[in-house]
């Protein structure tokens, strides 16, 4: 799977989630938009919601891989800040275990 | 009412099968899980030979079941084993065996359901387990320690899967006359329903109606708790 079409799963995943927000939470899909930690749109259950959106996404197209692993939660610079970082992460998640 | 998509595991035996039987009759789609054939026939009813403890056949199932019914609204985690023996005397691959299908099996059925659950208005998980935890009984302390771990992950599951809208409880049922038990002397049998404020062996209409009680709309403020039959606490 290619980076482009990483990004389309994160950004049908964010569409998702803003489908179940009130008009004045609604998450804008900007590359800058900071989407985890500090001043984030999602808490962590909220995140964890969107990986599970993300995760259905990739096994519909057979592609089985677990994005909130242990190593995912320890990095000193968080995968899932933003979308840019999310789409990478799923990349190489996917080519780690091709 | 409508109808909900209700899945069950340790469904060919027991608790399980009853409370197959008890959803089909009342309308219900019901998906059953075991490691045996179910004798079961129903269009209603489907069926997966699985072995919950295998993350790769929950895999298998919770597909299956997206493809074929696009949603669930129950997941009842019944399948379990038991196995009476002395703490000292106790096989470690004993103890492995009932922590695999009794906390493995239920935490991997979990995990996997939470997608699907999530699309239900009224989404459900119930755990069985077992009055030999409050009453740490002697000669179960494998059984009544897995189950201890079962209760212990629907308290925190309660938590974490709230925000989702699904409801996480558990049952303690007291001794019922079904397979799970049957290996165990009346003398031991009647002892322990001595020790209860009802003193009386309960059946699996007790259980049934204390899931019912779990998987009305009016029960979602319920989530996190253990309910023993018997008056055991």
């Amino acid at each position: 799977m290619d980076v482009i079409s990483c990004r389309q799963i994160v950004i049908q995943a964010l569409e998702l989630t803003n489908q179940s927000r009130s008009d004045d939470t609604q998450i804008p899909l900007t590359d800058t938009t900071v989407l985890f930690g500090q001043d984030g749109h999602l808490d962590s259950m909220a995140l964890v919601a969107l990986l599970m959106d993300i995760e259905d996404a990739l096994q519909e197209q057979s592609i089985d891989v677990s994005l909130s692993d242990e190593k995912a939660m320890s990095l000193s610079r968080s995968p899932f800040k933003d979308i840019p970082s999310i789409t990478q992460y799923i990349y190489d998640v996917i080519a780690a275990q091709a | 009412m409508q109808v909900r998509n209700i899945m069950i595991t340790g469904a060919s035996r027991g608790i399980g099968k009853a409370l197959v039987e008890h959803f089909l009759a009342m309308g219900d789609t019901v998906i059953g899980v075991s490691r045996s054939r179910s004798d079961i026939v129903s269009e209603n009813y489907h069926h997966f030979l699985a072995d919950v403890a295998t993350e790769a056949d929950a895999k298998h199932v919770f597909t299956s079941v997206k493809k074929q019914l696009g949603k669930l609204d129950v997941l009842i985690n019944n399948a379990g084993i038991a196995r009476m023996n002395a703490f000292a005397l106790t096989p470690v691959s004993n103890v492995q065996e009932i922590m695999n299908t009794n906390f493995m099996g239920t935490f991997i059925f979990c995990q996997k359901a939470i997608n699907l659950l999530r699309k239900s208005p009224n989404a459900r998980i119930i755990n069985l387990s077992t009055v030999a935890v409050p009453l740490n009984l002697a000669g179960e302390a494998a059984y009544a320690a897995s189950k201890s771990a079962v209760e212990t992950l629907t308290r925190i599951m309660a938590k974490e899967i709230g925000s989702f809208g699904i409801t996480c409880n558990a049952i303690g049922p007291s001794p019922i006359a079904t397979q799970l038990i049957s290996g165990v002397g009346d003398e031991k049998i009647n002892k322990l329903i001595q020790q209860q404020a009802i003193k009386k062996m309960a059946t699996v209409e007790d259980v049934t109606n204390i899931v019912d009680f779990y998987l009305n709309p009016n029960s979602h403020m319920v989530t996190g708790q253990i309910i023993y039959l018997g008056g055991i606490s």
